[in-house]
């Protein structure tokens, strides 16, 4: 039976009217009411952004669920300048293509988002680290920028004013662990994207070295709404500790993936039945990644849970990128997991030993698990591997490497188990 | 154009030359579609970068090519949500029909194959590029005529 | 204030650092693979994790900074396992060959698995392949061995400051590797070898014939090369050496060395190092023994002496021998045949550039310490690249740019390419326009303090250039302002000289110009130095006017003080400089020359005059460890001991007084100093030595400046001349200077200008004999510009004819894109194909110093068939 939530009644906020087929141009972007809060925005003192940003309580969309009123708070203070706002729209997580409607249908909202962020920060240079797997999405942000230069939104004196906002595309190259914000930094200052010690952090010690704020698209996405609104009545929007809509991308086995702008914390499973349509074919829930691959699996059980930031490690869990995943019976968990590991052995930046090494050696060992190969002792030794690298790894690339295995050898290990002693797949053959 | 005519713009952008490293590299790509130790150099003088320091950077991201590519660069996902929707049937018959392997360039020249991480179509799946055209829910029969459309 | 707990120790700090520096202080030592000291903290290898009460995950002890009332564990059963597991990681890719692997013995990884284990690996798959690197002649690359800690990269790029390798790839298929993935295209500086804590990137010298168990003895000493006076260690085996290495902690140069200190320690193992004696016999030089050799040179020398006077005998003492070689040779010329006709080839630069100075700024004027270089917040270097002549005081310069300070090159900055703000290449031999324009820029901007009348009076006779002949002599204007600019903004700023800036007429008014820029920057003075011991030739009193201890000739006092020590007489007529020297020579008033250390032929230009000069002699003794040219003139030929063969002390540039060391027992040459006082004693000197130290006992009475300085306290590194004696500053004497009034035009030469290079792979001609050295410099080329490649239609490595105005060579080119235009270079190292024999010279009016003279030259292509 169809749950009714109230949800559904919501405006839609970040996907509002990308269904227009001129969603990118900037008069179809005005006539809808865009760029109206940059105005209210502009006239507002950037202490007082930085205060509604933080009554809204908005979390940093990219994974960690970090405040952002908190982060621009710290950013703000740092008595350094240049400071650089830098927009993460490497989306490089499996599963996640969340993002891609903002930068590829509405590119506006985001730059009307940053060029706020930016008066908030008293920055006036920033970027957008774009995944160099987007190539659309950098024709639409370039074209839009230039629009936005031409309109006066972006360039020196913005509407008039004294305060001026450079914006530009920096297009990574194929390494998810730019994603991560220290790496992204560094590729961006044309290095290696390998993660940095922190402290510091880029709040103080960024971008050159100077105070830098990393947001992800969609939090940045939110601004304009959030000035509009104001910070307090953001923060009724969904879950009260995490408040304010989020977008889940939605794949694998359901009738109908996508990306589903809903309010924080709603349950996971309104998500997969209500909102993409349940399991494709009518076939049984097996199991779910609920934020993107890095995430922890859960099991069927577990599909009540509100999808937010505080909820899910109650499961087991995170919310991660919010990328719901859903594998139906017809689905090994083996190759899963081993596809999994296939992509960390590949992203793997080289840094850390625990990393570098241990993605390798147990891609290896699931390799030859889902090819029939496995041998006994197999699982205790993936354990022993994969817990030798948790909290162990420079950052949470490997760590959540680590976690993967963790999670798949503990809720489906006669699957594994399985695979070792027929030499065979349980549910292919 | 030599690179350092193309960069110039790239420069303003960033408080220094290294910057636009990223940018530089791309560019450089773009004129044989692949980066040779020859392109890696010309990169290092148009900035004024030390020759290793390129190309340690060069390498180190996956969609700067170390070897010559063929005109066509396809590059398909086969991550999780591809590889469930038959994304590994679809490596299997550019193998059988153009034999072409994954990392490989086609006899011909024609085209040339990267498998790629997640490139963010899971709710299209499978998917892939092919040069910078995207071309998501691919199957078989539909794989086969989209390359026909590349020469 | 910040107190932990570390194992159970307090620990107090004054200022935060890392958990793991603050765990050395109270003796807790945390394994690592990544951390190196003195290079920035990486946090990699994950073996350094400690246990930190409160926080849930264990911590990098590397990159976690101390904070107050923290309680560190750092071997507990979990970190333990930890280590074990990191360990079992690195090894999963690492080969097992530790039997094979020269690294055995001193390899950290094999180290901390025989500690922490695993006892066996769990690995079944097949190991990352990748075959060991043997396309470089000096470094061997085996990156299956490879641990990725990146020391080797840090070490390369913060803190030699060459970018020459980088990782590549990404993940576990990261490897270290120089641009080319295969040759090294570097310094080869080799300070990677010193931090790869595995056998990923070792020497070749050694391969497969070093263990570190095969030492049997560690010698410290004093690199024989240049002035910097690095110190280092030798490691012996058999009485041969078998590798040089640095020390952290050890010497100024503190861990590091450059090329030639780490690689060339086998220029004493060329071929043909003399092992006997050789007296001419019927035109040709036959062997013959000790006894025989050094009666003859005492009878002839004793002979020549009655016949002609003192005055008819001079001597060459050598910037590469100890001081107590030269004191003795100098003992022997003033005391014993009466000749004050004693010199050097620090007369070239060093020591006209020095007297100079303090003449106007007063005595140890360039006595500075060399570390103090990286803290100076502005280097002003000009005449020769640092990084080339004197490599470690080279990366003092880098150092200093590295933490903000502004290095503002004039001159064809070199090594220091990448470090420089403002680099102002004039034109050639325009130098002066330049510096009188940035002289003028200073005084403009109020900087004459008054302190010294006598310079600033002879500063207002200067000519400063128009805007028009500064543009002309190649700098812009603006360029020179912004110069200026800086240099007004430093605070603490250091000035460095070379010997270029002493190339073509006037030399004193540049010097004059570049010690003005320095007084009015109140900046300290550095002078490059190309041998690890001009300034001891210099205090040895190997200069025709001063006594050891640097004291003019003249000054009474100082001669009777001397004379009472030693009980015998100063000469009362003045000597003859080196230049000097070789024109009486060849006006037949020198009858015989004494020729310590130094290939006359190679080092003085134009070879045909003299070669007639040396022709003339009634009898050259040349004392050398190899047959060079002019031993091959001589009328005996003496066998000497070499630099890591002896003991003895050098004093380098900064006047620090060093020890070296003797590393293993020369085959068949005895020490210079005992071959001149055996010499001496068959000429009536009484004194007799049984050691080097004995030696320097008599020098630290004879020279006022060394007093009380003996072995024991020279041995702790800190003996900075002049030692528990007179202040530095002396009074300001008269000086004279030449052409502050006149600024001539920069004038078309009819050629290029032929400049001579100074290699930092070769170091004279002493380098040739290294087969390291060779293998990466292995042959003479020619220097050019990318327009005069153009112009000739010559490629890199076609050939050319060289036509100077002495001499005619053919070359190979090497195209170089920052080569100066109008100049080519050639270095002085080759047989057969050097600078000096291509061009003449003359003696600096003022200075005294070497003037290079007609040397441009005339190139034509020669095609390889016409060969
Ligand atoms: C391995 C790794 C990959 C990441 N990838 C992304 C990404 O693709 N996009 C993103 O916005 N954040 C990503 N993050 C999170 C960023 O480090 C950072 O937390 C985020 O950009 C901050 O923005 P927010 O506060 O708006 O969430 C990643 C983190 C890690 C450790
Ligand atoms: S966990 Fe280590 S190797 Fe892996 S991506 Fe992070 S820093 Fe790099
Ligand atoms: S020494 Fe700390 S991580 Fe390597």
């Amino acid at each position: 039976m169809k749950t009714v939530h109230a949800t559904e009644l919501m405006e839609k906020v970040l996907l509002k009217n990308i269904e227009s087929p001129n969603s990118t141009h900037i008069e179809e972007y005005r006539r809808v009411g865009g760029y109206r809060a940059i105005e209210k925005a502009l006239r507002m003192p950037p202490q007082q952004i930085i205060a509604e940003v933080k009554s809204s309580g908005l979390r940093g969309r990219g994974g960690a669920g970090f405040p952002t009123g908190m982060k621009w708070d710290f950013a703000s203070r740092d008595p350094k300048f240049p400071k650089f706002l830098i927009c993460n729209a490497d989306e490089g997580e499996p599963g996640t293509f969340k993002d891609r409607p903002i930068l590829e249908r509405n590119p506006h909202l985001l730059i009307e988002g940053m060029v706020i962020s930016a008066h908030a920060l008293r920055s006036e240079r920033g970027y957008i680290y774009l995944r160099g797997e987007y190539p659309y999405a950098k024709v639409v942000l370039e074209k839009a920028i230039e629009e936005a230069y031409e309109a006066g939104f972006l360039g020196e004196r913005i509407l008039g004013g004294d305060f001026g906002f450079h914006l530009s595309v920096h297009q990574g190259a194929g390494a998810y662990i730019c994603g991560e914000e220290t790496a992204l930094i560094e590729s961006i200052e044309g290095k290696r994207g390998q993660p940095r010690i922190k402290p510091p952090f880029p709040v103080n010690v960024g971008a050159w070295g100077m105070p830098t704020v990393v947001n992800n698209v969609e939090t940045l996405a939110n601004i304009p709404f959030i000035v509009e609104i104001g910070g307090e009545e953001y923060s009724r929007i969904g879950n009260p500790d995490c408040p304010g809509p989020k977008l889940f991308s939605v794949s694998c086995c359901v009738e109908r993936p996508g990306v589903y702008e809903l309010p924080m914390g709603t349950p996971l499973k309104e998500i997969i039945y209500d909102h993409a349509g349940g399991i494709k074919g009518g076939g049984r829930l097996k199991a779910v990644i609920p934020g993107g691959i890095s995430t922890p699996v859960l099991t069927p059980e577990k599909i009540d849970c509100p999808m937010d930031f505080v909820s899910l490690p109650k499961y087991g869990s995170m919310l991660g990128s919010g990328a719901v995943m859903v594998f139906d019976e017809r689905v090994c968990m083996v190759k899963v997991c081993w596809r999994a590991m296939r992509f960390f052995e590949h992203e793997s930046c080289g840094k850390c030993t625990p990393c570098r090494e241990g993605t390798g050696w147990l891609r290896n060992i699931l390799e030859r698990m889902e090819t029939g190969n496995g041998w006994k002792g197999d699982l205790e030794l993936l354990r022993d591997i994969a817990s030798s690298m948790a909290g162990k790894t420079f950052c949470p690339l490997g760590d959540g490497a680590a976690g993967v295995v963790l999670a798949f050898i503990k809720d489906f290990s006669e699957e594994f188990e399985y695979h070792i002693e027929n030499k065979r797949c349980m549910v292919t053959g | 154009m030599k690179i350092q005519e193309e960069i110039k713009g790239y420069l303003e952008r960033y408080p220094d030359r290294r910057g636009a490293l990223l940018p530089a590299l791309y560019i450089a790509q773009r004129k044989a579609g692949w980066l040779s130790q020859e392109a890696l150099e010309a990169v290092s003088e148009a900035l004024d970068l030390p020759k290793a320091t390129v190309r340690g950077v060069a390498t180190f991201y996956a969609m700067y090519r170390q070897r010559p590519m063929g005109r066509h660069l396809i590059q398909l996902c086969t991550n999780v949500a591809c590889m469930i929707f038959g994304a590994e049937r679809l490596v299997d018959l550019l193998k059988e029909r153009y034999g072409l392997e994954p990392g490989g360039t086609t006899d011909d020249g024609r085209f040339s194959l990267v498998i790629m991480e997640c490139i963010g179509a899971c709710d299209r799946a499978p998917a892939m590029l092919v040069d910078t055209d995207f071309h998501p829910g691919l199957t078989e029969e539909k794989i086969e005529s989209i390359l026909e459309g590349y020469e | 204030m910040i107190k932990l707990t570390i194992d159970g120790r307090e620990v107090e700090l004054e200022r935060p650092v890392t958990v793991l520096e603050a765990a050395k202080r109270v003796g807790v030592t945390i394994p690592t693979l990544c951390y190196f000291e003195g290079l920035p903290n990486f946090g990699g290898c994950r073996l350094c994790l400690v246990e930190v009460e409160r926080l849930p995950k264990l911590q990098t002890s590397c990159t976690l900074m101390a904070s107050d009332g923290m309680v560190v564990r750092t071997e507990t059963e979990q970190i333990r396992a930890a280590r074990r597991a990191m360990l079992e990681f690195l090894l999963i890719n690492h080969p097992l060959d530790c039997p094979y692997c020269d690294k055995a013995g001193e390899c950290t990884l094999q180290d901390l698995v025989a500690r922490y284990g695993p006892e066996a690996g769990r690995f079944a798959e097949g190991k990352r392949k990748h075959p060991e690197s043997l396309d470089d002649p000096i470094i061997v690359r085996n990156m299956e061995r490879c641990v990725l800690c990146t020391r080797c990269v840090r070490m390369c790029e913060d803190l030699q400051g060459a970018y020459a390798i980088s990782v590549s790839g990404r993940g576990g298929h990261s490897l270290i590797e120089p641009f080319s993935g295969g040759r090294y295209d570097c310094e080869y500086c080799g300070n990677c070898l010193t931090v790869c804590p595995v056998g990923a990137i070792m020497s070749r010298l050694h391969r497969h014939s070093y263990r570190p168990w095969f030492v049997e003895r560690e010698v410290e000493t004093v690199c024989g090369y240049c002035g910097v006076g690095c110190s280092m260690v030798l490691q012996v085996r058999e009485d041969s050496i078998v590798r040089t290495i640095p020390r952290f902690g050890l010497g100024l140069n503190n861990g590091l060395l450059c090329v030639r200190g780490r690689f060339g320690y086998d220029a004493v193992d060329g071929e043909g190092r003399l092992t006997t004696p050789l007296i001419r016999v019927e035109g040709r030089l036959e062997p013959v023994g000790w006894e025989e050799a050094l009666a003859f040179v005492a009878s002839r020398l004793g002979e020549i002496k009655d016949s002609h006077g003192g005055r008819a005998v001079g001597a060459i003492a050598s910037g590469r021998c100890t001081n107590e070689d030269n004191y003795m040779l100098q003992k022997l010329m003033r005391f014993v045949i009466g000749s004050n006709n004693i010199d050097s080839a620090a007369r070239f630069h060093y020591a006209p550039a020095e007297a100079f100075l303090e003449s106007v700024f007063g005595q140890g004027i360039t006595a500075n310490l060399i570390p103090g270089i990286a803290d100076s917040d502005g280097v002003f270097v000009t005449g020769g690249d640092p990084t080339a002549i004197n490599p470690v005081l080279g990366l003092q310069v880098r150092a200093a740019r590295r933490s903000g300070g502004k290095v503002i090159v004039l001159g064809p900055p070199g090594g220091l390419k990448r470090f420089v703000d403002h680099e102002l290449v004039p034109m050639p031999y325009s130098d002066e326009v330049v510096l009188s324009a940035i002289v003028g820029g200073l005084m403009e901007a109020g900087r004459s303090s008054g302190e010294n009348r006598a310079v600033e009076e002879r500063l207002k006779e200067l000519r400063l250039p128009s805007e028009e002949e500064l543009s002309a002599a190649g700098i812009g204007p603006e360029a020179l302002a912004r110069a200026v600019d800086d240099l007004l903004k430093m605070t603490n700023p250091v000035v460095i000289l070379g010997p270029e800036i002493m190339d073509g007429a006037r030399a004193s008014k540049r010097l004059f110009l570049v010690g003005a820029v320095a007084y009015l920057m109140n900046a300290r003075i550095y002078l490059l130095s190309e041998r690890p011991n001009y300034q001891g030739v210099m205090d040895m009193g190997c200069v025709p006017d001063l006594l050891p201890g640097g004291g003019p000739i003249g000054l009474e006092m100082l001669r009777d003080r001397i004379e009472a020590v030693l009980g015998l007489r100063v000469p009362e007529e003045g000597g003859l400089t080196l230049f000097e020297m070789v024109d009486e020579a060849e006006r037949g008033g020198l009858r015989a020359l004494y020729v310590m250390g130094e290939d006359l032929l190679f080092s003085l230009p134009d070879r045909a005059r003299v070669q007639r000069a040396l022709g003339r002699l009634d009898l050259l003794v040349v004392q050398d460890i190899y047959l060079t040219e002019t031993a091959a003139m001589a009328d005996v030929v003496l066998p000497a001991a070499a630099w890591s063969e002896k003991d003895g002390t050098f004093t380098n540039l900064e006047r620090r007084v060093q020890l070296l060391r003797r590393g293993r027992y020369p085959r068949a040459g005895r020490e210079d100093w005992r071959i001149i006082a055996d010499i001496g004693g068959r000429l009536g000197m009484e004194k007799t030595y049984r050691s080097a130290e004995e030696v320097w006992e008599e020098v630290t009475h004879a020279s006022p400046l060394h007093a009380g300085l003996g072995y024991s306290e020279i041995a702790g590194g800190g003996a900075v001349w002049p030692y528990h004696s007179e202040p530095l500053k002396g009074t300001e004497a008269g000086f004279a200077v030449q052409g502050l009034g006149e600024l001539p035009g920069v004038e078309a030469p009819g050629g290029p200008y032929l400049m001579p290079e100074r290699p930092l792979f070769h170091s004279g001609t002493l380098s040739r004999r290294s087969r390291a050295l060779l293998s990466i410099h292995p042959e003479p080329y020619l220097v050019i510009p990318p327009s005069l490649s153009e112009e000739l239609g010559v490629t890199d490595g076609g050939r050319v004819r060289v036509v100077g105005a002495k001499g005619t060579m053919v070359l190979k080119v090497r195209i170089d894109p920052d080569q100066r235009e109008g100049t080519v270079l050639l270095s002085n190292t080759f047989e057969g194909a050097n600078f000096a024999g291509l061009v003449g010279f003359t003696a600096d009016p003022v200075t005294g110093c070497l003037t290079i003279e007609d040397n441009t030259v005339r190139l034509e292509r020669v095609d390889d068939e016409a060969l």
